[in-house]
């Protein structure tokens, strides 16, 4: 039996290194805290300035810059309520307040209002909302930070192989080769491309979780919100 | 790096499938979803026979174990429980060929008869109750009791399933108010349960015995629920229910229905005597 898909046997998870959100914050690492959370919610806030505000690149880039830096002078993690919302929830909205003070201000400033903001010439803009492209680029973060965990560890751990077999069959974003092919591909039978495929996707999983934690303020938010990561 | 819609949506889908391989089970497809995890079919292998496979978001924990030495002919035998190779706790269980509650009581059949009756939703109820008085005397209890969480067999066989783990958050409709869960949240939930099955203006009583189990006041619950049983049968036998006080002009109308054929008999009794004394003085 292959070691590492026994019941039982070794596990590719790791022991949890991440502390909750909160607790970190408690624990007197506010800088940490905001560490992960800038890692994972940039480019979700970003995008959601973007659409909810229409602004360009630029000042959507400056607005999400404005966020993170002053988030900790805003005593942001203190304000965060988890029997109220999840800390994503929060994020989204608190993002929101602090994006449409700068846009009245930048109104106001510009006496009047009548501001014309460049188009965004994107699909998205015209079938998605701009909070449920916040929370599709949040999912595209978390697991775009926990492939490159993954990689990290395939290289350190002497896993370059697996890694091979599972960007080439799981990161490709065309018609996927067969079991077979990539067998013969990487000169391993077809069985241990299954056996790679799903130790890879095990760990992937365990570096998306070990990612959320960092992020959630307790089990319970925790579970929920990878409840809801999962097809 | 850069993930396509597509390479994302694989990769959530790939990395939420429970890793089966090193098990004697193979994945056939997803059931259904709840709070704490995911129910699959599966096959088994070394017995050919198909499983519910349920796997838990959390770790086995608590009074799990407990739960899967449960035997009771109402309870979903559960066959193993184990962890998977990502941490993730399962268990197999029976595969119940049927349909859940909800849908039980509001199917229409093919030949037309239309929702089951009173008398069968009752006998429902109380066979998912005897579970719960059963699983309570070992100590355990269900923590999420709902239609969606009883199924109904093909030959009437009723299995109550999904039995919580220590921090199951419950379903807000089924779920009693206080913070933390024992045995008479369980009652509270059978008596949503009773509520959800029973017709929309259902007989008082019956009405009566589900607002009583859900009473906000724990203290005013059915104390067990043998006590709740024991109401569901008085009804069912035409005697009085513990759980309502019922007016004169109703106590009568059911001494009247439950000795029907008695008073039938004696009132034919006084008319015949009543005919014959006046015939005879004529």
């Amino acid at each position: 039996m292959d070691p590492d898909t026994a019941i039982g046997g070794p596990h590719d998870h790791f022991p949890s290194t991440q502390r909750w959100l909160l607790d970190a914050v408690a624990a007197g690492l506010p800088d940490e805290a905001l560490e992960r959370v800038a890692a994972l919610y940039w480019k979700p806030v970003y995008r959601f300035i973007r659409l909810k505000f229409r602004k360009d690149n630029e000042d959507a880039k400056d607005l999400t810059q404005g966020f993170f830096a002053s988030a900790l002078e805003r005593e942001f993690f203190a304000r965060f309520d988890p029997a109220k919302a999840s800390f994503r929830t929060y994020l989204r909205m608190a993002v929101e307040r602090f994006a449409a003070n700068a846009h009245a201000a930048g109104n106001r400033r510009k006496r009047g209002g009548d501001v014309e903001f460049e188009p965004i010439c994107e699909e998205a803009a015209a079938t998605e909302s701009p909070e449920a492209a916040f929370d599709r680029e949040w999912q595209r973060q978390l697991f775009a930070l926990a492939l490159d965990d993954l990689r990290a560890f395939c290289d350190s751990a002497g896993k370059r192989l697996q890694w091979l077999v599972f960007e080439a069959y799981d990161l490709e974003a065309g018609e996927r080769a067969s079991y077979a092919a990539l067998a013969e591909r990487y000169g391993i039978p077809e069985t241990s491309v299954t056996n790679y495929l799903a130790w890879a996707r095990r760990t992937l999983r365990g570096f998306v979780m070990e990612r959320m934690r960092g992020v959630t303020s307790g089990e319970r938010e925790w579970r929920e919100e990878m409840s809801r990561l999962w097809i | 790096m850069d993930l396509s819609d597509s390479v994302l949506d694989h990769l959530r889908q790939v990395a939420a499938l429970p890793d089966l391989s090193g098990t004697r089970y193979e994945l056939e497809g997803e059931i259904g979803r709840g709070g704490l995890g995911v129910v699959y079919r599966a096959r088994d292998r070394q017995l050919g026979r198909h499983v519910a496979l349920k796997v838990l978001d959390a770790a086995l924990a608590g009074e799990a174990p407990l739960i899967a030495r449960l035997e009771h002919p109402a309870i979903v035998p559960i066959y193993e429980a184990g962890t998977l190779p990502d941490g993730r706790a399962f268990y197999a269980m029976k595969l119940v060929a049927g349909a859940r509650l909800d849908q039980y009581v509001g199917r229409q059949t093919t030949r037309g008869d239309g929702p089951p009756h009173l008398v069968e939703r009752l006998r429902v109820v109380r066979r998912v109750a005897e579970a719960l008085a059963f699983a309570h005397s070992r100590g355990a209890i269900h923590r999420d009791l709902k239609p969606q969480n009883v199924m109904v067999g093909e030959f009437g066989e009723v299995y109550v399933m999904d039995w919580g783990v220590e921090g199951v958050a419950g379903t807000p409709a089924f779920r009693a108010p206080e913070p933390g869960l024992d045995a008479r949240s369980d009652i509270y939930a059978l008596g949503a349960l009773l509520e959800f099955v029973l017709p929309a203006l259902p007989p008082p009583a019956l009405g009566a015995v589900a607002r009583k189990a859900m009473s906000a006041d724990r203290a005013a619950r059915y104390a067990d629920v043998a006590g709740l049983l024991a109401d569901l049968e008085r009804f069912q036998e035409g005697l009085a229910v513990e759980a309502w006080r019922e007016p004169l002009l109703h106590k009568v109308r059911r001494f009247w229905s439950r000795n029907a054929l008695l008073l039938w008999l004696l009132t034919a009794y006084a008319v015949v005597k009543f005919v014959l004394f006046f015939w005879g003085r004529r």
